[in-house]
This record gives C-alpha cells, structure tokens and sequence, in this order.
C-alpha cells in the first residue's frame, strides 16, 4: 500500500496522514493521497440485526487455553432439531468427543492449572494479559517438569504471583494465599522452585506499587497517596528501604501522609498494618526511619 | 358529555408525560423489579446446588445451599488494585462495563439427611452485573442535575440503557404471546379443517406448548413436550384422575350438542380407569421399557411436562391433576365450540393476547442461565476440589468470571438465550430524538422475511397504547412499533396468592370440591 511513498505527511498541508483499509488519507485536509485499489477487508458489512453471522473465523488464539483456543465442537446445529436415533448418536459422539479432547495427563493438569489461573486472575481482577503470562509461566513450569511432587494449586498461583512482580503490580503473598486453593507453604514451594529453574525476571519490589490499593483500602484521597508516594521516594533516595518489607513500608508511608495531612482522619498504625499484611512494630520502626531522614 | 380540555391544560399533561423520568420509565421500573424481588426469586427456585460427592462407598455426600443474593452499585477495580465507584460517563470513555458486584451467601453442607452440618457459609462475590443506567443500583439514582452535570452526564439523558464494553445498549421490548391462555383457532390437517386450542404454558422460564385438536373424525387428541404424536384426550384426562363418563363430560360443557360430541369420544375411550389410562401413557412414553419404568416416566411427564404453569407452591401434586384435567377440558370446550360456530377463533393479534417483555424480563431469563451455568461449574469445581483432596470451602470454588461472562456477552452481542439475536442494539445517539424513540421501541419476534399480514396491520385494540403511524418502511414494517406517548405499561402481580384470596372475597368461586384453589389463567411466572 505504502510501496515507495514513504512519506507521512501530506503533500499539500504537511499535516499526519493515516491509512484505513484501501485509502491513505490526510487528516488535517482530507486529500487523498494513496489508493489500493484492492480492499482487503472483508466483502461484507454487518448490521446489528443480521440473522446470520458470516464471521468466517472464530476468537484469535489465546495462550491461556490447553489448546491454544482451537477446540472443535460439535454444535446443536441451527435448522430444525434432529429426533430419535440421529440425535443419540450425536450425543454420544458430542461425549466422547469431549472426553477425546485430553489425551494426556499433563494435558489433563493444564486445564486444571488454566482454570485456576483464570480464577485467581479474576479474582484478584488482574488484566488479560497477566492470564496469557501466568499461562506461559506454567506450561513452562510443566515443561521443565517442576510441577513433579508440588501441587498443581501452588503452581497456578505462585505463576499467578510472579507474573504480578514482573508486570510491577505486585500482590502481597497473604493476598493470593486467600483467595487461592494452595495454603502458603505450597505457594512457597512453587514459587522458589520457578525462580530458581526458570530466573524469574524479578528485582525487589517497589513499594510504590502497593500504594493506590492500600490507599483505596484505608479510604484515603488520592493527594494523601501522592504525599506517600514522595515519602517512599526519600526513603529511597536514602536508602534506607533495604531488608525492609516493602509492603509494610507502603503502609507506613500512607501512615505518615495520612497523619501529617490536617484536613483528614488520622489512621491508625494496626490499620495500617492490618491492610499491608504486617505487624504495627514493622510500621512504626518504618516511620522512625522515615523521620531520621 | 365530553367536558373539553383546555389547550393549556392538555399541554402540561403532555409535558408530563414526556418528563425524564417518564420516558424510560417502563425499563427502570422492570429492572428494578428484576434487582429487588426477580433476582432473589431466581436464586430461591435454585435453591441448592448437588454434587455427585457422596456416590462412593465411605463418602459423605455435599451439597450446596444458596442464599441471599445482593447486589451493591457499580464500581470498578483497577489493575493496580484499588477500588472506586464508576459512574457512566467514565464507563463510557473508558470503553468499560458499567457493572455491580453481585454477592450470594452459599454455604457447603456435608452429610446424610438428619445429620448434616455446614462446613463453610459465606457471602461471595458471584460475579458482576451490568447495571442499568438510572437504575435504583446506578451510581447517579437521585443526584440533581447540578451533580450530574459535575460527574460530566447530560441530566436530560433518559437511562433506561446499559453500558457494556463503552458502548450504550438497549434491551428491545419484544412483543410475545401471552401465555397461559386459551387460544382456539382453526387448522387444517390433511386437506381437512380441524379446530384446535393452544396454550404456552410457562413456568419459571420453562415453555410448553400444549395443543389439543379435535380431528376430522370427531376425535379430540391432546399433544405436549416429551410426548411423540398426540394422546387421546379421553386418555390423558382419566390419567389426570378424572374418571367417569359423566364427570368427564359434565366437566367439558352442559351444552347438548357439545355432550353429543363427547360421548362419541368416551365411546372410542381406550381406557376405563386411571390405572389403565397411567399404564396407556407409559407405553407412549417409554415404550419398549420395563413396566415400573413405564409407570414412572408417565407420572414424571404428567408432572413435569404437561401443563407446567398450573404448579403452585403449596398446592397438592393430586390437586394439580386435578386442576390440570380441568384445563383440559376448558381447551376441549374452546374446540367444541369452534366446531359448533358458537365462537370465533380468536385473534392473536388482539392486544389483550400479547405480553411486552422489558428488559427486567430478559434479564431474569438472562440471570437464570447464567446461574445454571455457574451452578454447574461450582458442581465440577467442588468434585475436583474434594477429589484432590483439599478443603471445601465456598470462595475457592466459585469462579466469578463464569456469571459475569454469561451476563455481559448477551448484552453486548445481542444473542439471547434461547436463540434470540437482535436482543441488545446500540442505542441510537444520532440525535435526542432518536434516543427517546429508540428507548420507547418494541419488537415483534415474528420473522420480517415473511408476509403475517395480519401481525403487521394496524389492530384496533393498540388504541392509546401503540403509536399508530412509527413504524419503519420496508421489511419491518409494521413488525417494529413505537409505544403511544401517554402509554402506561402495567407490571404482573407481585404476590399472586394474594391475588386469589382477594378475589376468593370478591365471591370468584374455584373449581367446586377444591376450595382456595382455582385454574390460574394468569400468568404464573413472569
């Protein structure tokens, strides 16, 4: 379409040009300044009442299905419904197609790791996007055989985890624990055993990353939260984090930001740390620290 | 006689009508009625959830008990983790669902009857519901427009839409059948005209169609689901445990010419008793199988299948034969007399036999399947659960997503349940106009690729309901309508028990030998 005219400004006003479909066309003038002759889109416009869908294909595929999201399916058909033996022969191919659809057991424990990991993505309210990795996460688990001897429910949610800490919007374990099926030691497990087979791409984590939920938590405004964020900065910019949990350092910030801010309900430190998962000494001995700097 | 209304007057009672709040008002008012008491009542026709723990020797059997359902209003959960109220604006830019959280209480019971306990009860966050904009649940309920201005939404705005994926839509107001009634109208079999009563039996989302015929030779035959070809009415009327020849006949009609064509059934009668006449309907409906079977299966469809909508809670399974016989002898009269010519048949496109289903409606069929859906899932998550051997506990079995999903993609495709397609259309903003028309718009579900002639012509009883001139040119003419301006759109009964005791006050008499208990021709569930 772009062949040889490479340029992307217009001709006549130098203003963006932008190509849709078949025409390159400017945005500030409206010249027309390419033309392919041939559409490439589909032959056809839909309208919203349409009885029938002419979508030739189906969803795209997707990682974060055993089969990538190509699954067969024998459907119910759409014309008139079928009677007697005809449609006991479907039902039965319908079942042992179905059951045809697993053939391995590491295929088996895939789908029951996928749906976990959809459960726990939703649950937490995660993006899409963290489910394709988390899915990724696990098939390469199961490829580099770890999931032998640790549960299938750490695994989904210790990739669950990893994936919040590498796309930075880190998850306190306590958080994925509660509403995972894996109790806190089999999480443990998994997710040792993937750093450290698989190097995780994962540093220490920010603490800022945990304060707009703990803020949305305490009820507190967004300008409080802002005023957190500048003390999580000093502390950086002193270095005085290190060996610190960086959850309880959020939390103390907001601490802090919430006490020094007049306009507002002071929060409590058990508060604070009831929400961040630690104990009201870890936020205190934060606080000191933050007034040394 | 006709006191004339000044033009001044007149005025006001059309601004009236034409006021925020009345516009969409038959949307809000059936989702809200949906939000209160149809979601609840959904949720209680469930009642339980089973599993197929327990089928093992040396296993205790579980079971699921659901609860209160409550939705709260709209909010979203950012992908850092906090949560806030979304309103619909922000819904609208951000190409998101304008959604509430709905929570159930569940509570997983272990153990044989008698001896059960609870082994985990909490309310959980099934999964999200979209919400309809100026809706009890919607974030602006109540705000002035000064407010509604300052959260950046147009105060004329009527509502009455969803928002799903950033995009407005409405729910159509279809135009159905009633059901639950008595149809008779004429057919032809065979070359010959034959007379038959229909009615759509619905109950709790379930539909029937239950047919009785009175055939060229005089015979009447009786068809409904589950049941291949028809039965004779004789038949089925004895199965139901009327079983005399003159209770049979004394309870069709007193008429002479309709007793004359009675007795020529009763002559044909295949069966005497009521134990004969089970065993006949046993060998249509499970023919080939053992005979305790067969037996079953005919009581199982009698309940099940036959006439669902006269099922009551709180009423006997025998007085619902009863009641059932009864019907069937009113549907076998409706035949008789439109044999006879003593009645004509009756018009479907009478407005007093249509039913508008609003979005209420739809989404009470929509919730009902998702719930099954989600039903069946908690059922295999719970299986898999003990089967692994963890702990069962009510919010690691519940997958929100699988509510959510059934609910949100129906409305944003358009593709109900049941087949439907069209359901949900984006709302038309081409101009203000254009909203309220779209808002105040219903469907016929009757195929525009067909002439129904009849369906699409103006009908006398749409006066003041129907707008007499909107309607589109071409093949949905007449098929897509426009509510008349000052239409009021009434609501089913809430409680329908006490519905019949007030008429039972009033001096209305039920079928005599049954006393509180009467054929329901209102509808039983809608």
């Amino acid at each position: 379409m772009d062949d040889g005219n490479t340029n992307s400004t217009c001709t006549e006003c130098d203003g963006q040009l932008r190509s849709n479909g078949t025409e390159t066309v400017c945005e500030e003038c409206g010249l027309v300044s390419d033309e392919n002759a041939i559409d490439h889109g589909p032959e056809w416009r839909s309208f919203e009442d349409d009885e029938t869908d002419r979508r030739r294909t189906g969803a795209p595929l997707t990682r974060s299905r055993h089969d990538r999201g190509l699954s067969t399916e024998i459907g119910y058909g759409s014309g008139s419904r079928l009677t007697g033996r005809k449609r006991r022969q479907l039902a039965r191919m319908r079942r042992e197609h179905n059951r045809a659809r697993i053939s391995s057991k590491v295929e088996r424990n895939q789908v029951y790791g996928f749906t976990e990991i959809k459960r726990l993505i939703t649950e937490l309210s995660l993006p899409d996007s963290a489910r394709d990795q988390a899915c990724t996460l696990f098939k390469s688990a199961q490829s580099e055989d770890l999931l032998r001897g640790r549960s299938l429910e750490g695994f989904a949610a210790a990739t669950v985890y990893a994936i919040c800490r590498t796309l930075s919007m880190a998850r306190t374990l306590s958080e994925i624990v509660a509403v995972s099926r894996a109790d806190e030691s089999e999480l443990k497990a998994a997710y040792d055993a993937l750093n450290r087979e698989l190097g995780l791409p994962t540093g220490p984590i920010d603490p800022t990353q945990y304060l707009p939920r703990y803020a949305s938590k305490l009820d507190l405004d967004t300008d409080i939260e802002q005023c957190a964020r500048e003390h999580v900065e000093t502390l950086l910019d002193n270095c005085a984090i290190g060996g610190r949990n960086p959850s309880g350092v959020a939390a103390a910030c907001l601490y802090v930001a919430a006490n020094d801010c007049p306009d507002c309900d002071s929060i409590t430190q058990a508060s604070a740390g009831d929400v961040a998962d630690v104990n009201p000494v870890t936020i205190r001995s934060t606080v000191h620290q933050l007034e040394e700097c | 006689m006709a006191t004339e209304l000044n033009r001044e007057k007149r005025r006001d009672i059309s601004r009236e009508y034409f006021s925020r709040e009345r516009l969409a008002e038959h949307h809000y008012r059936s989702f809200n009625s949906f939000l209160n008491r149809g979601m609840q009542r959904v949720v209680d026709e469930k009642e339980t959830i089973d599993t197929d723990i327990g089928d093992k020797e040396g296993e205790e059997p579980v079971h699921v008990e659901l609860g209160d359902v409550r939705v709260v209003t709209p909010r979203v959960r950012e992908a850092d983790g906090s949560e806030e109220l979304l309103y619909p604006q922000e819904a609208r830019l951000r190409n998101i669902t304008y959604s509430a959280p709905v929570f159930m209480e569940m509570s997983i019971v272990k153990g044989e009857e008698g001896d059960q306990r609870v082994v985990d009860s909490t309310e959980t966050k099934i999964g999200r519901m979209p919400v309809m904009v100026g809706s009890d649940k919607c974030n602006i309920a109540g705000f002035s427009d000064q407010e509604l201005i300052d959260i950046g939404e147009d105060p004329a705005d009527p509502g009455g839409y969803f928002i799903v994926n950033g995009s407005e839509r409405v729910l159509m107001t279809s135009e159905d059948l009633a059901p639950n009634k008595i149809l008779a109208e004429y057919d032809t079999k065979y070359g010959d005209e034959i007379q038959v009563a229909k009615t759509f039996s619905q109950r709790r989302g379930y539909r029937a169609l239950v047919l009785c015929e009175r055939t060229r030779d005089g015979l009447l035959e009786v068809s409904f689901p589950s049941v291949s070809g028809s039965i004779n009415f004789v038949t089925l009327v004895r199965a139901l445990g009327l079983e005399s020849d003159e209770e049979i006949v004394h309870k069709v009609s007193n008429d002479p010419e309709v007793v004359k064509y009675m007795l020529e059934n009763l002559e044909e009668a295949e069966v005497q008793s009521e134990e004969q006449a089970i065993e006949e309907l046993g060998k249509r409906v499970a023919s080939g199988q053992g005979k305790n079977y067969q037996l079953k299966r005919a009581n199982y469809v009698i309940d099940r299948y036959l006439l669902p909508h006269l099922h009551e809670d709180g009423v006997e399974e025998e007085d619902v034969r009863i009641n059932k016989a009864h019907y069937l002898c009113r549907m076998a009269e409706a035949c008789f007399e439109l044999a006879l010519d003593r009645r004509e048949s009756d018009d479907k496109d009478h407005y007093a036999n249509k039913r508008l289903k609003v979005s209420g409606d739809l989404m009470k069929d929509l919730f009902r399947t998702a719930l099954n859906k989600l039903a069946r899932d908690v059922k295999y998550q719970l299986e898999r659960a003990n089967m692994r051997n963890r702990q069962l506990s009510v919010n690691t079995v519940v997958r929100s997503d699988v509510l959510t999903e059934r609910l949100e993609h129906p409305i944003a495709t358009g593709n109900w349940v049941g087949g439907r397609s069209g359901v949900s259309q984006l709302v038309d903003r081409t101009d203000f106009m254009g909203v309220l028309s779209h808002l105040r718009r219903l469907r016929s579900p009757l195929s525009r690729s067909q002439p129904h002639f009849e369906a699409r012509d103006l009908h006398a009883t749409q006066w003041g309901r129907i707008c007499p001139s909107e309607t589109p040119e071409g093949p949905n003419c007449g098929l897509v309508k426009n509510f008349a301006q000052a239409m009021e759109l009434s609501q089913n009964v809430e409680d329908e028990q006490g519905l019949k005791r007030e008429l039972a006050s009033m001096g209305v008499e039920g079928i005599p030998g049954l006393e509180g208990i009467e054929r329901t021709t209102s509808p039983a569930d809608d």
